[in-house]
């Protein structure tokens, strides 16, 4: 809506700093047109707003007040302030915790960025069975997390490994594999399972991604003599950028707070091994009725979460204010 | 439908009615019979409740479908009896605590849920005192059993009363201990050690679980610490008494046999792993209920033919063992709690509770001594040693009183991550000091 | 004629087998579902290392697992309540984050940037956590034991991605659309609807591809909120039922697993080219 030309200018923020304030500063020097937008824009924003609201920003603030009490289940707590959070700092359990939550959370993602963009660059060129294939692809991401979970752990098992068998069959090793016993491969076992379930989403998602690449791109970079190495890095990967931000920002977040992968397969053990931030919240939370240090240890994750996030966010409103300037 | 598991070739599923099946146990409610009177009812004569009433039993899922079965029809006929209806809902264990915590959070919920282990002392704040009906049926029983006591009498009060346990003993495969040149089943650790070894020469291991699981690990490591003179606390329930003498030599052994005779497996096993790998014919020995009997009979007969049980193996402080205990507990934010408390007389008693316990087939301990001599234990002798574990077990955090922080000590899987650490290299005196460490914090806090 | 030679074998070895490497790894695992809920009892439970190890076929396939799933617990419930639970709560979260979408994406105002932001704050918050006060707000308006309990919870998880799924949909349109319609007589709201909408459908399929598995998904809240035997949906149901204690039964398990995942797998192979050419849209803003 061509509003006076004048108020374009609202468009950009006049001033870097904060968005909050810049907007509370439009909002005392709005137009009537300008108030009429803001008033739908409010009405269609309401639906969700209030689900939103009454289902979390209640449920929210409890566990932050939850986190900083020492409530256990049946009793309220008392304001204890952040006594919670030393305590886990303390905590030999926690600290394995959080390391293993990090490295699970980079090696899985690394892995089915890496993974899901060989197969989307192979699907790019197919020719036949593609609804086939993209519907069976997107099966491990389908099929409830419990119930693959418990297949795996079939899998898994030293006694009845199919793994092992296969892979003893090919010569490939001699003694059975100990997929969830041993300290280092337990957590790259459950690795491997989140990556087999997460992988068809990127794939998938970059597949699409890289079907609005027109071919013209890449005529033009082997005319310059790129190989197909070359004209994947200089052409293809930043081209994907925003849609491999956008996958990997909701990779991240969910598989940084995954809980029933590792519950089902291990339950954090052996030793604690495969502990992650969410089933040993859990664990102190629920299991020894803790509420208190339960919940301040599902928090420990939201201020790294939220950092990652806002840097993804970010990088791709970045990318995004680049194209708007130069399409506008 | 009370029939003795024991001998059942079929699955006892097929055998319900459906409609029942999937009528859950909401009973019919409205043709309020007053007229039949519960003649268990202590004061004799049947309070009216308002029509609609409906009372919400939370318990785990069992094992043996036809005790599910049987318990739900009584509830049913309770229901009918006293114009009520009644719900059983059964779920995994593990989510029972998830479900608890959240109902006690949001005060509503079921008005009973069965409670396993010391799960009374930890929710103490949110449950009803149920002193009276516990001291009665313990009166009329026979008195509870040391340890049924200890995980349901809080404080000063009975905060639940006592369900069961489930037992476990050492299962193992007789044709291949006989193979093996042993007579009879190992009595001490170290005899248990030898026999294990020569086992594990001939490609059928012991197993045993050290993973993060509920009952196996648990059931293995907290007896042999015991059976060696070690314990976590002091009877004063403060001072942390793990680093005795007891438990470093039960760790060094444990270690030790982890090479000797154990599926090096077992450390990424859960509950059911060990059950599995003895159908399958792959472990010799192993720490259990009589779930691998059970499924044996029904599903593998030869293997549950040359099976057997034998006490848990003595250590020089004695023979003890950990058996998980059930209790029933009425929520204090119920608002049935009179029915709740009438409902567990119900099936508490007696007439309820024997046809139960014989199709249960020795699955569980009763809680009252008077079920010692029952028939039941010794139609099938294989299954009496399950029997006997009552009597040597203990309850967790001993020698301190049994409460929340033992509780905390064993949901963080301390005493089995002990065994485990060292398992994976750690010099047991190391993780010895880790699990120290660990239960200081819990126990100073 | 070597180039032709050359180009062949190429496509061999770096698509096809690899290629197929990929979808066997994806989709073993569920070729051994099938095995598994085929195969009797008796031969369940055989080590990897005996030589009569067959992992990949059964001799005497069964249909009493399927049976037992069917006869013996409530699983054809369950397949409807989850259906239900999963559509309705779909729906919601498709009509808040569709209009809040288009607010966000086509509407200028203050508070627009921190608005989104924080929409998209409260998916960070892990249901780990939030399902104990969640059970006083849903104790508090009665729905204990409802599906209405889960399908007005979903959409707290569901309605931030499909926002800002829709909202980089909605960025692709061009703003001329709604202007030639308002141009010619149309108010706002029939702009909106009339024209943008439709032209986002792609979009909107995708966001309800999305919303839709993890509804399916959902394990916790439908274990903590919902009761009883009727009520319980196939993840909580299956689990629930068919592992007792410790003895798992795994033939009528992964017998529910299959059922509960390529019937859904089959349906969206009608949406997933919808799902891949929105995605394409979203991204190309």
């Amino acid at each position: 809506m061509a509003a006076s030309g004048t108020r374009v200018s609202s468009l950009r923020p006049s001033r870097p700093g904060s968005p909050l304030a810049s907007g509370l500063r439009r909002l005392r020097q709005a137009t009537a047109t300008e108030r009429r937008e803001w008033r739908f824009a409010l009405v269609l924003l309401m639906p969700a707003i209030v689900m939103i609201g009454t289902f979390v920003a209640y449920p929210f603030v409890r566990g932050i007040w939850l986190s900083l009490t020492d409530t256990v289940v049946g009793r309220e707590g008392e304001f204890v302030g952040f006594q919670n959070f030393a305590k886990l700092w303390d905590d030999s359990i926690f600290r394995r915790a959080a390391q293993n939550t990090v490295l699970y959370t980079a090696a899985a993602t690394l892995l089915k960025l890496t993974v899901g963009m060989v197969v989307a660059l192979m699907l790019n060129n197919l020719l036949g069975f593609k609804r086939i294939l993209r519907a069976s692809m997107l099966l491990p991401w389908i099929v409830p997390t419990v119930l693959s979970t418990l297949a795996w752990k079939w899998m898994l098992d030293p006694t009845f490994s199919i793994l092992n068998w296969v892979l003893f069959q090919l010569g490939l090793i001699r003694f059975r594999v100990d997929w969830l016993g041993g300290p280092v491969m337990a957590l790259w076992s459950v690795i491997l399972v989140n990556v087999w379930r997460g992988t068809p989403f990127f794939a998938i998602t970059l597949l699409a991604g890289l079907q609005t690449i027109s071919p013209e791109v890449y005529e033009a970079a082997s005319i310059d003599g790129a190989n197909a190495w070359q004209r994947f890095w200089t052409v293809t990967w930043p081209l994907l950028m925003p849609v491999t931000m956008v996958v990997m920002l909701f990779s991240v977040i969910q598989t940084f707070a995954d809980f029933q992968l590792v519950y089902i397969l291990t339950g954090g053990g052996p030793a604690n091994s495969t502990h992650l931030f969410a089933t040993y919240a859990y664990q102190v939370g629920v299991a020894t009725g803790k509420l208190g240090e339960g919940a301040a240890a599902s928090l420990a994750m939201f201020p790294v979460l939220f950092m990652v996030v806002l840097f993804q966010l970010w990088y791709i409103r970045r990318g995004e204010g680049g194209v708007k300037k130069r399409g506008a | 439908m009370g029939t003795d598991r024991g001998n059942a070739t079929k699955r006892d599923w097929g055998t319900i009615p459906r409609r029942t099946f999937l009528k859950g146990a909401a009973a019919v409610a409205g043709a309020a019979s007053l007229g039949g009177i519960p003649g268990i009812v202590a004061a004799g004569q049947a309070p009216a409740y308002p029509k609609g009433t409906k009372l919400h039993l939370l318990t785990r899922i069992n094992f043996i479908p036809a005790g599910d079965t049987l318990f739900i029809a009584q509830a049913e006929e309770f229901g009918r009896q006293m114009g009520v209806e009644v719900q059983v809902e059964r779920i995994g264990e593990n989510d029972v605590t998830t479900r608890s915590t959240a109902a006690i959070v949001a005060k509503s919920g079921p008005d009973i849920i069965m409670f396993q282990n010391n799960f009374p002392h930890l929710l103490a704040n949110g449950l009803a005192d149920v002193s009276d009906l516990a001291e009665a049926l313990g009166k009329e029983q026979g008195g509870y059993w040391d340890l049924s006591r200890a995980n349901a009498y809080v404080g000063k009060k009975w905060l639940a009363v006592p369900y069961g346990c489930l037992s476990n003993t050492m299962n193992y495969r007789e044709d291949w201990l006989k193979e093996a040149g042993f007579s009879k089943f190992p009595d001490t650790y170290e005899e248990l050690r030898e026999v294990g070894k020569k086992l594990k020469s001939m490609g059928h291991p012991v197993g045993q679980c050290f993973g993060h699981s509920v009952n196996d690990p648990n059931s293995w490591c907290y007896p042999f610490v015991w059976a060696y003179g070690g314990y976590e606390v002091e009877k004063d329930g403060k001072t942390v008494a793990l680093d005795k003498k007891g438990t470093l030599e039960a760790l060094k052994l444990n270690t030790a046999m982890w090479k000797d005779m154990f599926d090096e497996g077992g450390l990424s096993w859960d509950d059911a792993s060990n059950n599995r790998a003895f159908l399958a014919g792959s472990i010799s020995i192993t720490n259990n209920g009589a779930s691998i009997y059970f499924v044996g009979k029904d599903k593998f007969p030869d293997i549950a033919k040359v099976t057997n049980h034998a006490p848990n193996p003595r250590g020089p402080a004695g023979r003890y063992y950990h058996l998980a205990t059930h209790s029933s507990a009425v929520m204090k934010y119920s608002k049935n709690q009179k029915l709740a408390k009438e409902f567990i007389r119900w099936y508490m008693d007696k007439k309820q509770y024997e046809p139960w316990f014989v199709a249960m087939s020795s699955y569980m301990i009763p809680p009252t001594k008077v079920w010692f001599d029952h028939p039941a234990w010794t139609k099938d002798p294989k299954l009496t040693p399950f029997r006997d574990s009552i009597k040597d077990a203990r309850h967790l955090g001993y020698a301190g009183p049994p409460g929340a922080k033992a509780s905390e000590a064993l949901a963080k899987y301390i005493m089995v991550d002990m065994f485990a650490k060292a398992i994976q290299g750690t010099p047991p005196e190391e993780s010895l000091k880790w699990a120290t460490a660990e239960l200081k914090k819990i126990y100073s806090a | 004629m070597a180039a032709v030679a050359g180009a062949w074998w190429k496509r061999w070895v770096f698509l096809y087998l690899p290629l197929g490497a990929f979808v066997i790894v994806t989709l073993f695992p569920f070729y051994y579902m099938a095995v598994t809920s085929l195969r009797p009892d008796r031969e369940m439970y055989i080590p990897w290392n005996r030589p009569n190890f067959a992992p990949f076929w059964t001799l005497k396939p069964t249909l009493e697992h399927f049976a037992l799933l069917f006869r013996e617990t409530l699983f054809a419930r369950w397949l409807l309540n989850t259906l239900i639970i999963s559509v309705l709560s779909t729906g919601i979260a498709l009509f808040c984050g569709l209009l809040a979408a288009y607010a966000l994406a086509r509407l200028r105002f203050p508070l627009g940037g921190t608005l989104g932001t924080s929409i998209f704050v409260t998916y960070l918050v892990p249901q780990t956590l939030l399902f104990i006060p969640l059970g006083e707000v849903i104790r508090s308006f009665r729905l204990s034991d409802s599906l209405w309990a889960l399908i007005l919870t979903y959409p707290t998880f569901l309605i931030p991605f499909c926002t800002w799924l829709m909202m980089g949909y909605f960025r692709t349109i061009p703003k001329e659309l709604e202007e030639c319609a308002q141009i010619d007589g149309a108010t706002r709201v029939q702009a909106m609807v009339r024209i943008v909408f439709p032209v986002a459908m792609p979009g909107i399929l995708s966001a309800a591809i999305f919303a839709f598995t993890h509804a399916w998904n959902e394990f916790i809240y439908a274990l903590v909120f919902l009761s009883s035997a009727t009520n319980k949906t196939i993840p909580v149901g299956v689990v629930s039922e068919l592992v007792r204690g410790d003895t798992f039964f795994w033939g009528p398990l992964m017998a529910g697993a299959l059922l509960g995942s390529v019937p859904v797998a089959f349906i969206y192979s009608f949406f997933v080219e919808n799902y891949v050419s929105a995605m394409t849209g979203a991204v190309k803003g």
